[in-house]
């Protein structure tokens, strides 16, 4: 502290210091109660186990199958020319939305109860009294609780790692899941944070996340669905004709199940032509219920309108990566602005406005001894 | 301002919730050093004039200041001088005591190298040195007390706002708590402390400010206080003879205009009485009725002023009979 103090132009570096210690703080202790004992051992181990078991178990379901199916010989274009790539792409697909719909139920359990938790059991104040910036308290909490879902997410890459040996999915692949599933884990433990900050009571809070993620996942598909048949209805309630219209898509950049379809559904050695087209669908680009599809050749595709005229003449390249950058974005700028507001509403009411602004008092007039001297002092003092 | 700079000043401190007045200009002015008491029946705000001065509640009006800092202007460099210990408060379960005192030693910027330490005298100092790897959850609730004193001392903040530190102690723990009060007196910390429990204050307190309904009745060092009010004591007569002399004892106090209402407290089996009987006048005019009494004839055996301590001063004051006070 006192020899970065001493730097030209630290003041700015000693205050990130100061602030990343105090998150620091945050999470040993946090951890340190979390991490205790038997739990979290218990918990990852079974989490494991159970992605292990899920990997197997699509593997005897499906290589029997593999042949059969590869080639788009099953009819709904696989457009697989490869059985070992369809296993590959089936475990890698299965494993991705399990730990997805698992990362949906665990990252906002961690973080709902986080700040009401202690305004319930009272340790808020004593927390609130010491000099931690709201801000720090707020990441910290944060950052430890979305700590162990990042060790679950990471530390099941190399059982998904297993697709790389059968093809059908590829190393960038699992970065792209892994992007989808943090930045789930991430505005999943915001929303959580947040209504934990807003709420008095856990279980209140615990509740209207967990109806925020229905909202996020079931909601914004239901929504989209209602809004797109109301609008290709006329007024007297017919189908309407011409080109048929959607719902806005923005609907969707909230929703992580398309995000890691589109992730499963665009795999570089070629996706699932059923997903594909739903999210070409969602998109407006490939009108397949409207007679449009993907026509395959070998493991050549291409997507063609309702006239059979192909809409992208350079097959699947353009597929990829539609929805999942768009949604990972969103849920970023989510996780910030509901960061930023959980960090002002654990400030004691009344006070808010004091920590608006960085100010710095003025030296004490009565003592002369500017504040800053005065707490080294405080702090050299020794303890007797 | 005095010559030493008062730790705690409060000007005209008001605190509204809605259209409930907390505190109504509540004046407080603490020096160096000092065990300062804040002394009120509950909802008196005496929990809220300490959460403005701990920086947890913004005044509605008035202006507090800790070693001359403006505690609305710059509530993080308050926190740094000041140790607060709230009337409830939790524990967190999963730590260790030591962890504990390690978790706010950080949270106050206590350098790493120096906590092991502090930490070993803090535990020394509140007398919890043998559960050091005893988790908090174990802990009695006196022992949890002692730990939260501790753990407003890790930052050696001048000034300590102990909300309560002895309420729900069993009397042996109340004790405990007030030679550590006494001890970090004797270390130079200003300690501001709150209770309604008045005795215990009196003992150790150098001041006391007397609040009820927002408003500071009484404040001052607290020998002021009493000889302010002894000027109205309550006198124990201990008088001598049958129900007719007493009867009469009691007619001829009544007859005094200095006088409040006789009570009769005690019977004793040897025919003697006490009374007792609330007197407006100094020292010198409670020997003249001694005088007179006696000269009118009355057996008085006995003649002492009531000890004024806290709890009757308060009483007094606040104008209550009973009730939470005494409590």
């Amino acid at each position: 502290m006192t020899a970065t103090a001493t730097n030209l132009g630290a003041p700015r570096r000693a205050a990130l210091r100061e602030f990343l210690s105090a998150v620091q703080t945050i999470m040993v202790k946090e951890l340190r109660s979390r991490m205790r004992g038997r739990r979290a051992f218990i918990v990852l181990t079974v989490y494991l186990g159970i992605l292990a078991l899920i990997t197997y178990g699509v593997y005897v379901v499906v290589a029997p199958n593999a042949r059969n199916m590869a080639g788009g010989g099953f009819g709904f274009g696989f457009g697989q020319a490869n059985a070992s790539a369809l296993i590959g792409q089936s475990i890698f697909s299965l494993l991705s939305i399990f730990q997805l719909i698992l990362v949906c139920f665990i990252a906002p359990a961690f973080t709902a109860g986080q700040i009401s938790l202690e305004r319930e059991k009272q340790t808020l104040d004593l927390l609130v009294s010491t000099p931690l910036r709201p801000s720090a308290i707020v990441i910290g909490k944060l950052a430890a609780a979305l700590a162990f879902v990042v060790l679950m997410i990471v530390a099941a890459v190399p059982i998904t790692a297993i697709v790389l040996m059968y093809g059908g999915a590829s190393v960038d692949d699992i970065v792209r899941q892994q992007l989808v599933l943090l930045s789930t884990a991430l505005v999943l433990g915001a929303i959580g944070l947040f209504f934990s900050a807003l709420l008095k009571r856990t279980q209140a809070a615990t509740v209207l996340t967990y109806i925020t993620v229905l909202a996020l996942t079931l909601g914004t598909v239901m929504l989209f669905i209602f809004w797109t048949v109301v609008a290709n209805q006329t007024d007297d309630g017919r189908f309407q004709a011409g080109p048929p219209k959607r719902a806005p898509e923005q609907i969707l950049y909230v929703n992580p199940g398309i995000a890691m379809l589109d992730v499963v559904g665009n795999t570089e050695p070629g996706g699932f032509g059923g997903i594909n087209d739903m999210l070409r669908d969602l998109r407006g680009e490939n009108v397949a219920g409207f007679g449009g599809g993907v026509e395959c050749v070998g493991n050549v595709c291409r997507d063609v309108d309702q006239f059979g005229n192909a809409l992208e003449p350079d097959g699947r390249a353009g597929l990829s990566g539609y929805w999942w950058p768009r949604i990972g974005i969103t849920y970023v700028l989510i996780a910030t602005i509901l960061t930023l507001a959980s960090m002002r509403l654990v400030v004691p009411s009344g006070m808010r406005w004091a920590f608006g602004r960085r100010r710095r008092h003025a030296p004490d007039a009565a003592s002369g001894i500017p504040p800053d001297a005065a707490i080294e002092e405080l702090q050299g003092e020794p303890e007797r | 301002m005095m010559a030493p700079p008062a730790v705690v000043e409060t000007r005209g401190l008001v605190k509204r919730y809605g259209d409930q007045l907390a505190v109504a200009g509540v004046d407080l002015i603490v020096g160096p050093g000092e065990i300062y008491g804040l002394v009120g029946p509950n909802g008196a705000g005496k929990t809220t004039t300490m959460k403005i001065l701990a920086t947890l509640l913004a005044p509605t009006a008035g202006e507090a200041y800790v070693t001359g800092i403006p505690v609305d202007a710059d509530p993080l460099e308050v926190r740094r001088r000041i140790g607060y210990m709230p009337d409830f408060y939790g524990v967190y379960d999963d730590l260790r005591v030591w962890e504990y005192l390690d978790f706010f030693g950080r949270c106050y910027g206590v350098p790493a190298n120096r906590r092991p330490p502090m930490i070993g005298e803090l535990l020394e100092i509140v007398g919890l040195a043998d559960r050091r790897n005893a988790y908090v959850e174990t802990l009695s609730r006196g022992m949890r007390q002692r730990l939260c004193l501790a753990h407003t001392l890790v930052h050696d903040p001048a000034l300590l706002i102990l909300d309560e530190p002895a309420s729900g102690l069993d009397p042996r723990a109340r004790v405990e708590m007030r030679e550590i009060l006494r001890e970090l007196r004797a270390m130079g910390k200003t300690i501001l402390v709150s209770s309604h429990i008045l005795p215990e204050l009196g003992e150790m307190c150098t001041g006391v400010a007397i609040i009820d309904r927002g408003q500071l009745l009484r404040a001052g060092p607290i020998h002021e206080i009493e000889r302010s009010l002894r000027a109205t004591a309550l006198l124990r007569v201990d008088v001598l003879g049958d129900d007719a002399e007493l009867a009469a004892a009691r007619e001829w106090l009544g007859t005094d205009h200095r006088v409040g209402d006789v009570l009769e407290v005690e019977r004793g089996a040897d025919g003697h009485a006490r009374l007792e009987v609330p007197f407006d006048g100094p020292p010198d005019a409670q020997a003249a009725l001694l005088r007179s009494m006696i000269e009118a004839g009355h057996r008085v055996i006995g003649f002492t002023q009531a000890t004024s301590d806290l709890e009757e001063i308060f009483l007094k004051v606040t104008g209550q009979t009973d009730g939470e006070a005494a409590a």
